[in-house]
């Protein structure tokens, strides 16, 4: 009973105490221009890229850190700041990866050389050959998916990336993202021409090979007219790094009757600070679907923002965050309704065990111009304990009297009636629990790809199975 | 007289919608308690118009109506805090009809199997705003709240909602529901709404719902095959959501007024 | 006998996707005329175009009532002129009673204020007939009704506001033995009390047997296929519409 209380009043206590913080003590410092120079010098940026990376750490030193969220005063910066350095950046090695890590690799049946590579340590993940496939199919349709760095450098796209990076999510929209602009390094180019409609999904996974990269990278996807692609970031496998902070950014532009959707199942090591910025424009009559599993990371900040700037755009987002021992993770979507006739629906599931924290964040925006527009919005959640926390923090606003906005949450526990009758079928009780719960997940496993879907479920099956009972 | 934060939202969110919290010059005249003792069953109702703190304090197996229509022509501040004992049971109906209003509605689910109910109705036209701040703690076991809150936004009116139910540490069996259902007529109108949950305990069970928006078409295009005009069908179903909370009150005298103060006349519908 | 209602090579459409393909029909003073059809054929479509639904789009043709054009009238003028339509759906309308709904609509029908007591009175009578408990006139409107409640208090509505033409949509679909009973009488009371014509859109012959038939119109594919008297009722019961799909 001891244990229950003190879960209940820590967090209440930092909720109180939130507004009278000073964070300037901790993040303010420890990145130089100096820092920013030799990073850029390193990565032979063009000359605007270094420009825009010191503004960014100005804007990063003047920022404060959000007034709402989970605690984030355990972040090491000094130790972020160290492995930013060029010349230390990420020499890890296989020893220092935690065992539950290399255990959870077992798990999976993940081959050695690609644990290596997940890990963050030694050789790369030789997944050449699969890649070279798909980059073949990818560059006969026309589509150009390639990482940033030499995108920047080749002078057909050149000019695409100065026009539209950090344009969506700039350095001025949270502290994160400045710093991000600052160091980011890594990361996807994806473009996809007017009319092209790409049937095989394109796997970030097959990118993650580059020294560093997954730390702070950029992923900028701009589709064309009438076109679709469908984009899938990360994988089920733990993703782990010493420095434990990953504040990446994703962008995407979504033209004219087009869509795309962007796949996500994540599971950072449990020593991660998750501060990931995402967000997309949608033009005309387009569509943006947002399919998003977040298990891992020790504290998770993560709203991917649909901002609807066309006549009759769509935004979709079905998402599940599991909370286990040790995680606080606070997820949602944000929705931004800017023209008639856009339409949104959001769908979400969290669960939360063993003391883990969930926590849904929303905001649907419907501005003055937004007339005729809708939104709906549905989220469930699962309490596994009572030593686990749940909240959902949704807001609305409504700017027009021509809009209807819906919306629906509901909390609870699993019911005791399926339990029972799943038991005298001859399942035990943690199986019981893990069938249900894979049940409660299936808004978004039937949205992913087969394989990905089947590997969520096992994800959802170690994290049951972990401390049931 | 200086700004004070009032309303704050019991857990923060994104700080650019502007739901955290709200500041406004308070002149409150002091504290005003009310008690119902153990066993007892009252009704009160005032008509707040001027900024008001009370306190109130149900007890054991004791029942009060507490019913407060803010109908003043300029609003004002008002704070209910009211702690409920085991079995004890307040049932508030809240009106708002004009002025700039902000109000903090909070009820403590001590008891075990204590029980709150809050019907919440606005009227707001021309220059009005309504800031509400509602929360249901629940502590006790087996406690339950049921929110309902709806009205409608004219004009240029504006309004926040924000609804917590919190189940804290201990309020196992409890049971909160919430539900907002806003009429918004005409483009110049601001909603926001925040329905939150906040839990700790895993046996309970909690839920909100919220729509915002026109007058359902399907209503609309049913009332109208039956030759009812446009506006009045609005009228009618405006006044409907009001009249719902009004006449939960029972009291005929107190009713009249308040149909009065809507300029309704003596035919609610 | 004078025509009521002339419908005149009616297209319609809703979702951008065509329904009706050119509907022509006409109604008499007086008389009682049936739709039948197969599943998804258009009849709905045909009975909300007629009081003018916002989800189906006039594109051609036109419906004139009692010689006037009302192809552009929004639903409440065309029901002011004397034409009701019993849903299949009823929507429920939270808040607002049975009683002081149908008071309204009757007032703006009729033109004329109606003192509360004698209103209840008529409303009391008109619940007689179909056997309905008065508490239903304070429940909220179609809030919570079953099924058969919803179909009863169309009925009541169209004996209360005693217009010129009644179209029921399937008002026999999903009611038992009993139900189907009242629901007859209701509809052969308002035939006897106002001589208003019937439109009967019905896959059931059961509602039929109190009526007397005068034409029979059947519509597949968004057409009206065949025509004649109520004869053809029976046809259809003992051999379907096979006959009658396609060209």
């Amino acid at each position: 009973m001891k244990e229950k209380t003190q879960v209940a009043d820590i967090d209440r206590a930092f909720y109180d105490f939130r507004y009278e913080e000073d964070e300037s003590s901790f993040l303010g410092c420890g990145i130089t221009p100096d820092i920013i120079r030799e990073i850029s010098q390193e990565k032979g940026d063009p000359e605007w890229m270094t420009e825009f990376r010191l503004h960014a750490l100005k804007v990063y030193e003047r920022l404060e850190m959000p007034a709402w969220g989970p605690d984030i005063s355990g972040l090491d910066m000094d130790r972020i700041v160290a492995y930013i350095r060029p010349e230390k950046r990420m020499q890890n090695d296989w020893e220092s990866v935690p065992d539950d890590i290399k255990e959870t690799f077992e798990k999976l049946g993940i081959p050695q050389a690609e644990r290596e590579s997940l890990a963050g340590v030694g050789a790369q993940y030789d997944s050449e050959l699969v890649y070279h496939n798909v980059r073949k199919e990818v560059a006969e349709s026309g589509v150009v998916y390639t990482d940033l760095e030499s995108a920047m450098h080749d002078e057909r796209y050149a000019e695409m990336i100065r026009s539209h990076f950090m344009k969506l999510v700039p350095p001025t929209d949270h502290k994160f993202a400045a710093l991000h602009g600052a160091v980011w390094s890594g990361g996807s180019f994806v473009y996809v021409p007017d009319g092209v409609r790409l049937e095989i999904p394109l796997q970030s996974y097959f990118r993650l090979n580059a020294r560093g990269a997954g730390q702070f990278e950029h992923t900028l996807i701009i589709v064309g007219e009438n076109a679709y692609l469908h984009f899938i970031e990360g994988c089920s496998a733990p993703k782990y790094y010493e420095a434990s902070l990953h504040a990446g950014c994703v962008e995407l532009f979504v033209g004219n009757n087009s869509t795309l959707r962007y796949s996500t199942i994540e599971n950072w090591s449990k020593n991660m600070y998750n501060l990931n910025t995402k967000r997309a424009t949608v033009g005309e009559n387009a569509k943006v679907e947002w399919v998003s599993g977040s298990f891992g990371s020790h504290v998770s900040y993560l709203y991917p923002m649909s901002i609807l700037n066309g006549r009759g755009a769509r935004a979709e987002f079905t998402g599940i965050t599991f909370a286990g021992e040790g995680q606080n993770l606070d997820t949602g979507a944000k929705i931004v309704h800017n023209a008639p006739d856009t339409s949104s629906y959001m769908n979400t599931r969290s669960i939360s065990k063993s003391g883990g924290i969930s926590t849904f964040r929303s905001s649907v925006v419907i501005n003055e111009n937004a007339v005729g527009s809708k939104s709906s919005v549905s989220c469930e959640s699962l309490m596994l304990d009572s030593i686990s926390r749940s909240d959902t923090i949704p807001a609305m606003v409504v700017k027009t009297d021509k809009a209807d906005v819906g919306h629906e949450a509901r909390i609870g526990r699993i019911s005791d009636e399926a339990v029972f009758y799943l038991m005298s079928r001859g399942l035990d009780e943690n199986s019981a629990k893990a069938l249900i719960v894979s049940g409660f997940a299936e808004n978004v496993s039937k949205e992913l790809p087969l394989e990905y879907a089947a590997e969520m479920n096992n994800l959802i099956n170690i994290e049951m199975k972990g401390s049931i009972g | 007289m200086t700004k004070t934060r009032l309303n704050i939202l019991p857990t923060p969110t994104f700080g650019h919608l502007g739901v955290n919290y709200t500041e406004r010059e308070v002149g409150f005249a002091g504290k005003e308690n009310i008690s119902v003792p153990e066993g007892a069953d009252r009704q009160i109702i005032q008509f707040v118009d001027s900024d008001d703190d009370t306190c109130v304090a149900v007890g054991k197996n004791a029942r009060l109506q507490l019913v407060r229509v803010c109908a003043s022509e300029q609003g004002c501040v008002s704070k209910v805090n009211a702690a409920l004992d085991e079995d004890a049971e307040l049932g508030l109906i809240q009106l708002y009809l004009g002025g700039n209003n902000v109000s903090e509605i909070i009820a403590e689910l001590n008891g075990s199997r204590s029980f709150f109910r809050a019907d919440i109705g606005y009227d707001l036209g021309k220059d009005c705003t309504l800031d509400l701040n509602l929360a249901a703690d629940h502590n006790g076991r087996k406690s339950i709240s049921e929110i309902n809150a709806g009205g409608v936004l004219r004009e240029n009116a504006q309004k926040i909602f924000k609804g917590t139910i919190d189940f804290r540490t201990g309020s196992s069996g409890a049971k909160g529901s919430e539900k907002e259902d806003v009429i918004l007529m005409d483009g110049a109108v601001v909603n926001k709404t925040v329905p939150v949950i906040l839990c700790a305990e895993e046996d309970v069970e909690g839920s909100h719902g919220a729509s915002i928006g026109r007058i359902d078409e399907g209503q609309v295009f049913y009332m109208k095959s039956r030759g009812i005009p446009e506006e009045k069908i609005y009228e009618m179903i405006t006044r409907s959501k009001l009249a719902r909370i009004i006449r939960k009150i029972g009291d005929e005298k107190t009713e009249q007024r308040i149909y009065n103060i809507l300029g309704w006349g003596d035919e609610v519908e | 006998m004078s025509e009521l209602l002339n419908v005149t090579g009616l297209h319609t459409s809703a979702d951008g996707k065509e329904i009706l393909h050119g509907v022509s029909l006409t109604i008499e003073e007086s008389s009682t005329h049936v739709i039948m059809g197969p599943n998804g054929a258009g009849k709905s479509t045909l009975g909300s175009a007629i009081i003018g639904s916002p989800e189906y789009t006039v594109t051609s043709g036109s419906i004139t009532f009692r010689g006037e054009d009302i192809t552009g009238l929004t639903p409440d003028k065309r029901a002011k002129l004397g034409i009701f339509l019993s849903f299949q759906n009823p929507v429920e309308i939270p808040g607002i009673t049975l009683s002081s709904f149908l008071r309204s609509a009757y007032e703006n029908v009729t033109g004329e204020r109606i003192k509360l007591f004698d209103f209840k009175k008529k409303l009391k009578a008109a619940m007689d007939v179909l056997n309905m408990d008065s508490a239903y006139a304070e429940r909220e409107l179609n809030v919570g009704f079953s099924g058969g409640e919803k179909k009863k208090a169309e009925i009541l509505q169209l004996l209360v506001l005693r217009p010129k033409l009644a179209i029921l949509d399937e008002t026999d679909s999903g009611l038992d033995v009993d139900a189907v009973k009242t629901v007859s009488a209701g509809i052969k009371a308002y035939r006897e009390q106002t001589g208003g014509s019937l439109l009967i859109i019905t896959h059931n012959t059961k509602i039929l047997e109190a009526l007397t038939v005068d034409r029979t119109h059947i519509i597949a594919d968004g057409r009206i296929t065949a025509e004649g008297g109520a004869e053809l009722i029976d046809e259809i019961t003992a051999n379907g519409f096979d006959k009658y799909i396609g060209r």
